[in-house]
């Protein structure tokens, strides 16, 4: 058992960043979330916002916190209290090339068949870390290492929203418009970002994410009737 | 008391224009970027001579060209770079309140200092709230960026609201002549070697032309000899070095995480010595 003491930075009097030394991943990844939660309700009033990364967490404080107090609290956290729900969401999703415009030529770059692509990219479960790049973007690990590949030297100027794709080791959803770099494979129908929503996104870190494969016809059924999402 | 809607009428914007609030808190996990005001000191000006709540909504401006139109009487204040300014094609003092009757024109023209103007109004700009704010950022808001013929909403009471004349604080653009700006040292400040944290500390940077609202990039080369690092949280005001050895300095509407290492964390009160350079400019960073 790696240990899994976070080491505590002061950067400026209003963050303070907490460091595993190991990528807080597969079953780490729970402790993490676990040592997040217990903060958020040992100091409900004192903490801002909370951001994470594969490695760290940020805390912003709205006032200088106690070191001393923070080094204590941290030290009471239970590394055996770590239950986190984790719920299973499947994504639809359209890998036809109408859709995953990359789909054929990351294919012949990899030497396999478009199928073989998108059964290795389906068959996998991923999980999601934390959410950043863009509003709902997800964090996922758990990519087939067959599948990694470079991103684009030249990123294309607009990827459409809800395109999944694939970058360096890591497979993502864009959930909105964006230019992007990553090798598109498919698209799905499901929104990943509502800003009329509070909380704007459905999943939370430590959620499974899996993919099947649905034609086009599927695909434009569920955009004119969008179904609601629900867990596993 | 008399509260009516009104708008002010965009006539004319150069790119970059936007509506601020004091941005988004608590949403990060989320992925959802800050979007407050680039230059706080500026917009904090503005919304305190004006009597306003600290976030009430205010223009961004970026640019030379911009005309609007105030349907209704108000006050508004403008803080931030020296610039010509022209109502009713008179030209009036660049910072301050000024009041505005009905159909009155606003125009900025060159601006002599600084890059971004803070153009404010009497209880705030009344634009969709999303999210707790009323900033424009792509896919929150149904607008990114103020567009010519918008119509922002405002509150009017029919007449120019009363002031007092005398006791307004006087705008001091000392801070838009500054080149220094106060740092922390980032998390991954250690990883570097003494040789160049001094560097660091002590040469000039330029800004460059690779700016706008989520990063500012600087023209001189720190050779990058760090660690490749996994995804990371990052802040308006994280300074992070690129695989190339170029300084980015993060801003208002950067990303929630970042690839690159954190090497400096500038200031939250110096935000808008940084934000206010134009290209060519210089800055130093000192601890």
């Amino acid at each position: 058992m790696v240990e899994l003491k976070p080491h505590i930075n002061q950067i400026t009097p209003n963050w303070t960043e907490l460091t595993w030394p190991i990528k807080m991943v597969g079953k780490y990844l729970a402790h993490r979330i676990a040592c997040e939660n217990w903060l958020l309700s040992a100091f409900e009033k004192e903490i801002v916002e909370i951001r994470a990364g594969y490695q760290s967490s940020s805390i912003i404080w709205s006032s200088t916190p106690d070191l001393p107090f923070l080094k204590e609290t941290l030290a009471r956290f239970e590394v055996n209290s770590t239950e986190v729900e984790c719920r299973i969401w499947r994504i639809p999703v359209c890998y036809e090339p109408a859709y995953g415009k990359d789909l054929h030529a990351l294919a012949k770059a990899k030497r396999i068949l478009p199928e073989e692509l998108i059964h290795l990219h389906s068959r996998q479960s991923y999980q999601l870390i934390f959410y950043g790049f863009l509003p709902g973007f997800m964090y996922l690990s758990g990519l087939d290492p067959l599948l990694s590949q470079p991103r684009k030297s030249i990123p294309d100027r607009v990827i459409q929203a809800g395109s999944v794709a694939i970058g360096g080791d890591q497979t993502g959803i864009y959930p909105m418009e964006s230019p992007g770099g990553w090798h598109v494979i498919g698209r799905t129908p499901i929104p990943f970002f509502d800003p009329k929503n509070n909380p704007p996104v459905w999943a939370k870190p430590g959620d499974e994410i899996r993919f099947y494969a649905i034609s086009s016809s599927e695909f434009e059924y569920l955009e004119t009737v969008p179904t609601p999402l629900a867990p596993l | 008391m008399i509260r009516d809607w009104t708008f002010a009428k965009i006539l004319n914007t150069g790119p970059g224009t936007s509506i601020r609030d004091l941005g988004r808190s608590g949403f990060a996990s989320y992925g959802v970027p800050k979007s407050g005001p680039a230059d706080l000191i500026a917009y904090s000006w503005n919304n305190l001579i004006l009597k306003n709540k600290p976030g009430a909504a205010q223009l961004e401006i970026m640019h030379p060209g911009f005309k609007v139109q105030f349907l209704a009487p108000t006050l508004i204040s403008l803080a931030g770079p020296t610039a010509e300014i022209k109502l009713n094609k008179q030209p009036i003092k660049p910072h301050g309140i000024h009041e505005i009757n009905y159909g009155d024109y606003l125009e900025i023209g060159k601006f002599e200092l600084g890059a971004i103007i803070y153009l404010g109004i009497r209880d705030g700009f009344q634009s969709e709230e999303v999210l707790r704010s009323r900033s424009q950022y792509p896919g929150i808001t149904k607008r990114y960026f103020v567009k010519k013929s918008d119509e922002i909403p405002y509150f009017t009471n029919q007449e120019i609201p009363f002031y007092p004349k005398s006791s307004t604080v006087k705008w001091k653009t000392d801070y838009l002549h500054q080149e220094t700006i106060r740092v922390y040292p980032g998390p991954e400040w250690n990883q570097l070697a003494k040789i160049q944290q001094k560097t660091l500390l002590t040469q000039p940077f330029h800004v460059s032309e690779m700016k706008n609202s989520m990063a500012v990039q600087l023209d001189e080369l720190i050779p990058n000899t760090l660690m490749q690092m996994a995804s990371a949280p990052v802040f308006p005001g994280t300074v992070q070095l690129t695989p190339g050895g170029k300084l980015l300095c993060l801003l208002q509407d950067c990303q929630v995480t970042g690839g690159y290492p954190r090497l400096l964390q500038v200031h939250e009160e110096d935000h808008g010595i940084l934000v206010q350079k134009k290209p060519g400019q210089c800055i130093r960073f000192r601890q």
